[in-house]
């Protein structure tokens, strides 16, 4: 297993460099100028010229581009345009909110989803399947946004239970900092429900019809053994390969859900970037993400041999 | 001394839901205690159907008991609520499946997979159940049972699979073991082994068996009575000589002439002309009436009564029987 694992993240460093290459070129391709954005009313010829001399941009690309890799490989991305802090402090101010929202969000997807799934297969046909796909599919088609603004018109403006918005780092008070989280985490939460439930319904499906479950039941196991010893652990396949997979798309940030909840998480680092052409903040996320994306995928690889005996001995 | 049957069916009926005929028709059979009977036919006569039912496990809905009673021990297996089936299935009556490849756990280890159904039976501790599935690998002779605990279905054969299987379903010494095709998926060397394996684990331990085969070889072989089903209906049943030796209904003596023989004469295999109906449109008279040579418009109408055909236990639906006078008179 470490042996496998070694070798995927070996083969994934000529991917990020490809990523890295490509965010570069992005960045150049796009329209604007940061340095116009930069210098804001204040046009006058020698202020932007200056500007482009103090940030290396009449450097050729090539020249740019090696200068940002090799300092982004000793842990510099650089300086923000706009607030003139390093791009890595930036970042590591917002991961970690990024990464409580996800991994909140995924447990709420992961219990409301993965019992509904099993649920709904297990009961196929009958009103209790009907219900949970009713729900599944407006859990899909609901907005974040407009779920997000009714549950704090519902919960905070009218019942007071929870903070409409704003952040408690989970260090300073872990019980505020769960609770200003757990709105924004529940409606982030109930859109991957939906997907989860969905696919563990039709993994399910597909292994309640095998003939090992119909063995499990020639030996007389009841069927709460029969579903989750037998049916459940092969149906798991597949949905711990989407879990892992929602969280990387998770930790890109989930932009309106952090706007609505003023929240100051990825998303929103990532929005007002692009807006004031930050190049160094883009750049850095973008690389963040695609590294985060990458090892969601070995994770996700290694959980499959971990969970599929037939793969591990390959 | 006549001791009671160990299986006695009844009047065994089944059906899809919608439909108008049931897909296995009024079926009997009794089976004693350490006895074979093999249940002979073509795909798609209602052989597993049967076996199925028998264990409480057919997907209901759509297929359903519409009638009939299967008395094992005293129970009536086709009532029996869902809880008391469950303590009976895997302890008293053990199943094999004919599909060695796909009817074990592909992530569960081999050893849990026997010592799981001791365990659900027994207050054997797990260490015990452990050591009980040992011996069972020992007994359908895997070789190496002791690293073979521990590893997954992938790594075994089919035939090893299968013995697996019989491991299982032999576990706890059911009373009834129900072998639906369990060769049928194998190498033709190998179904000898498993067969013989069989044979001798049956003749060990005592238990009656139900074999379900379309192989007339392995009727011949592992037999003590036969039951030759045709579209959902028993045409025939009787002792395994006199179904061989003395094939009463149209329909056995049919799969009779087709089984080719290593001194046969002829060329090419005989067939018997035509399909069996299929499912959802059974006909109403005998089931076998459009392909028999010897049917009239009575045998298209009437379903056939069962009649003692020479010796007590051997007996045949079909209005034509004894055939001999009408081969006689024609």
């Amino acid at each position: 297993m470490l042996r496998f694992i070694g070798h995927r993240l070996l083969i994934a460093i000529p991917t990020i460099l490809l990523i890295s290459v490509f965010v570069f070129l992005l960045q150049k391709l796009l329209p604007g100028d940061p340095v116009l954005a930069l210098a804001g009313e204040d046009r006058n010829p020698e202020m932007l010229a200056f500007l482009r001399e103090k940030y290396h941009l009449n450097d050729p690309i090539y020249v740019q581009y090696f200068n940002w890799i090799w300092n982004a490989l000793q842990g510099d991305l650089g300086i923000s345009l706009r607030t003139n802090q390093p791009v890595t402090t930036l970042i590591a101010q917002k991961l970690p909110v990024t990464i409580q929202l996800a991994v909140m969000a995924l447990f709420f997807a992961v219990i409301i989803g993965i019992p509904a799934g099993i649920l709904s297969a297990y009961k196929k046909g009958t009103w209790i399947d009907w219900v949970a796909n009713i729900v599944a599919l407006s859990g899909l088609s609901i907005p974040n946004f407009w779920l997000g603004i009714m549950m704090i018109l519902l919960v905070s403006v009218n019942l007071g239970w929870l903070p409409a918005s704003g952040y408690q780092p989970f260090t300073d008070d872990p019980l505020q900092s769960l609770k200003t989280m757990m709105m924004p985490a529940f409606v982030l939460g109930t859109g991957l429900a939906a997907t989860l439930m969905r696919h563990t319904r039709s993994a399910m499906l597909g292994v309640l019809q095998s003939d090992y479950v119909r063995t499990a039941r020639a030996k007389g196991l009841g069927e709460r053994s029969v579903v989750v010893k037998h049916a459940l652990r092969n149906a798991l396949v597949p949905v711990v390969t989407v879990v892992t997979l929602l969280f990387g798309e998770l930790l890109a940030g989930a932009v309106l859900t952090e706007q609505i909840f003023t929240i100051p998480g990825f998303g929103k680092l990532v929005v007002d970037a692009v807006f004031n052409r930050d190049y160094a903040v883009v750049q850095g996320i973008v690389l963040c993400t695609a590294i985060a994306f990458i090892l969601m995928n070995i994770l996700s690889d290694a959980l499959y041999r971990v969970l599929n005996p037939k793969m591990s001995d390959q | 001394m006549t001791e009671a049957p160990l299986l006695d069916v009844a009047g065994l009926s089944i059906r899809i839901d919608g439909t108008a005929r049931d897909l296995v028709s009024d079926l009997s059979f009794t089976l004693n205690k350490g006895e074979t009977l093999c249940i002979v036919g073509e795909s798609g006569c209602g052989k597993s159907l049967t076996a199925l039912a028998l264990m409480g496990l057919l997907a209901t809905p759509p297929l359903r008991v519409t009638g009939g009673t299967a008395r094992f021990r005293g129970d009536d297996l086709l009532t029996l609520p869902p809880a008391q089936m469950r303590k009976l299935r895997g302890d008293r009556i053990g199943m094999i499946f004919q599909e060695p490849m796909t009817s074990l756990n592909p992530a569960l280890k081999i050893g849990d997979q026997i010592a799981e159904a001791v365990r659900r039976h027994t207050e054997l501790s797990e260490a015990d159940a452990r050591a009980h599935a040992l011996e069972m690998l020992r007994r359908v002779r895997i070789p190496a049972p002791e690293t073979r605990l521990d590893v997954y279905p992938h790594n075994l054969s089919g035939g090893m699979r299968q013995r697996v299987m019989i491991a299982i379903a032999l576990a706890n010494t059911p009373d009834l073991v129900l072998a639906d095709e369990p060769t049928t998926a194998l190498d033709v060397t190998i179904q000898a082994q498993v067969l013989e394996l069989m044979r001798n684990l049956q003749r060990d331990t005592g238990t009656a068996m139900i074999l379900i085969t379309h192989d007339l070889g392995v009727v011949a072989e592992m037999a003590d009575h036969v039951a030759v089903m045709y579209a959902g209906q028993m045409v025939e049943t009787g002792p395994v000589a006199a179904i061989f030796d003395d094939p009463q209904h149209p329909y056995t003596i049919g799969l009779m002439s087709s089984m080719p023989g290593l001194d046969g004469g002829s060329d090419r295999l005989v067939t018997i002309p035509g399909v069996v109906p299929p499912a959802r449109d059974m006909p109403g008279g005998c089931r076998f009436a459009a392909r028999c040579p010897f049917a009239d418009a009575q045998c298209a109408q009437v379903p056939p009564t069962t009649s003692a055909a020479g010796n007590t236990s051997h007996r045949v639906a079909c209005w034509k029987a004894p055939l001999e006078q009408q081969e006689d008179a024609a």
